[in-house]
């Protein structure tokens, strides 16, 4: 099943590249917990409403990793998500290839989500306007994650998004992105974001 | 201390007065972000910018470095325009610098010109061998080039030579990490927290080190060191999160004698206790952060269970 991206889902992943323009960023995917799988739910895209950003400079430390997943995924069970998918920007903007970090969280989600995507950020093409979206969906097929093409259809709905990622990015709306690891240096950091979010929707 | 002719100068006009106040405050700010190395290149861009167009003449002596400052944050936001007006007036003042040579050598790199900027690397080497920012610069192009290999064997090599460089040692620990050599990336924290034993951030991410490298062994020692971090400074959360997972892990290993067991359970619930103080801390009258709360104390108590 494919992965499709909510506009708050896709702006929140590019404020966090936008943040740390110098490091690598990662984060979580989440999308609403559907009660039962339909026989025929194969062609029902996943649609991934929210993203929780994590860390950004060095990624390939597990312990706060571990930290962060747990208690995400507490916060997941109580609003009726589930961890659908792992996003990453990597430090060069030459590679948009997903790493051995990448693809170990990637496994680690797919424990409780067996349609787990890898979506990559390729920070080069990142600009204000945004006029063309900027990630590599990766999806695991015969024990290899494959690219897959991006359209208008990976969006709930493409022109919303771009208009409002443009938006925000011009606004330097970024400034104000909490990720995990604002959280652990300032608990009072709120990694859901809830200022963001409101944005995004009075921008709808 | 203000003088005579300041104070005068203020009573005629108010708006000379701000204009004033603010390039002092402006100049402190960009001494403080130096000082902090802050990587803030947007805010020292806006602010740096408007400085040295508007108000040179109150900068006195620190014109140069803030030159310098604002000329690699303009770099760092793609605003090539500032920073060669900023190289031009540092060429200008200091023309046969090093010093200056090295920011021409960083433009290139900016420019994607890491040839070029090489041979101004090595013309710096030439003249002065023991030149260490012209060393480093040619390594980070290896960086940039995504040669870390190679960025790892020259750093090396320069450490040998220069071994009491705590930066070079933090960068290096980051390239072994980002290669997955954990032991090779504790043996440069191990070297830093030799030469600084009261940083907690040292302490807390040879710990992380230490955890990810994984093995009972290394998780009494990730315990050790996130123990000792929290000594150093109580409330780093990376160590108190870092020391209840530590802790939890070992009491759940199945290796462990019975009183290890006890004891790293001690430990771990020990540490919940402070996360769970320190996050009703920091939910103090904001109804956002109660969902916070809700979830640690949830993963604290379902770690619990697995762990017993």
């Amino acid at each position: 099943m494919p992965i499709q991206l909510t506009s708050q889902a896709y702006c929140k992943m590019l404020l966090h590249a936008a943040k740390y323009p110098h490091s690598a960023v990662n984060g979580l995917l989440v999308a609403e917990k559907t009660k039962e799988k339909k026989k025929d739910s194969h062609s029902d895209p996943v649609l991934c409403v929210d993203c929780v950003p994590l860390f950004h400079g060095t990624l390939a430390l597990a312990p706060m990793l571990e930290v962060a997943l747990t208690l995400i995924d507490t916060w997941c069970k109580e609003n009726n998500y589930i961890i659908a998918g792992y996003y990453q920007a990597n430090e060069r903007t030459k590679d948009s290839r997903p790493n051995q970090v990448a693809e170990k969280v990637a496994a680690r989600i797919s424990e409780n989500f067996s349609d787990t995507a890898i979506v990559m950020v390729d920070s080069g093409r990142l600009t204000m306007s945004c006029f063309e979206p900027i990630v590599l969906i990766y999806d695991h097929h015969e024990n290899k994650w494959k690219n897959r093409e991006v359209t208008s259809d990976s969006f709930e709905d493409w022109n919303e998004a771009q208009k409002i990622t443009s938006a925000l990015l011009e606004g330097r709306s970024y400034e104000n992105l909490i990720d995990f690891d604002n959280h652990l240096d300032d608990l009072r950091n709120d990694w859901t974001n809830p200022v963001i979010n409101k944005s995004v929707l009075d921008l709808c | 201390m203000r003088s005579s002719t300041e104070i005068s100068w203020k009573k005629t006009s108010s708006r000379v007065l701000w204009t004033s106040d603010w390039a002092e405050e402006m100049r402190d700010k960009l001494r403080k972000w130096r000082e902090d190395t802050c990587r803030n290149s947007e805010q020292i861009v806006d602010v740096g910018e408007e400085l040295i167009s508007e108000h040179a003449s109150k900068l006195g002596d620190d014109i140069w470095i803030i030159y310098e400052q604002v000329m690699i944050a303009a770099l760092d936001c793609s605003r090539d325009d500032l920073a060669l007006i900023c190289l031009q007036e540092l060429r200008k003042q200091f023309p046969d610098s090093h010093r200056v040579k090295r920011l021409t050598g960083m433009r290139l790199e900016a420019l994607e010109r890491y040839d070029e900027a090489n041979k101004h690397y090595d013309a710096i080497l030439q003249d002065d061998p023991t030149n260490t920012a012209a060393r480093k610069r040619k390594i980070s192009i290896l960086k940039a080039q995504g040669k870390s290999t190679e960025a790892i064997r020259e750093l090396n090599e320069y450490l040998e030579q220069f071994v009491g460089d705590q930066e070079a040692w933090h960068e290096l620990s980051e390239l072994y990490i980002n290669e997955h050599d954990y032991g090779k990336a504790a043996f440069c924290l191990e070297e830093l927290m030799m030469t600084n034993p009261h940083n907690h951030l040292y302490c807390e991410q040879y710990a992380e080190v230490k955890y990810t490298q994984g093995g009972l062994e290394n998780l009494e020692l990730s315990r050790k060191y996130f123990a000792q971090a929290l000594r150093l400074n109580n409330r780093n959360m990376r160590a108190l999160f870092g020391l209840y997972m530590s802790a939890s892990h070992i009491a759940a290993s199945p290796k462990v004698s019975a009183k290890v067991k006890k004891d790293n359970m001690k430990y771990a619930a020990w540490a919940a206790t402070q996360i769970n103080r320190a996050y009703k801390l920091a939910g103090r009258g904001t109804k956002e952060n109660k969902c916070s709360i809700k979830a640690v104390e949830e993963m604290l108590e379902s770690m619990q269970i697995t762990m017993s």
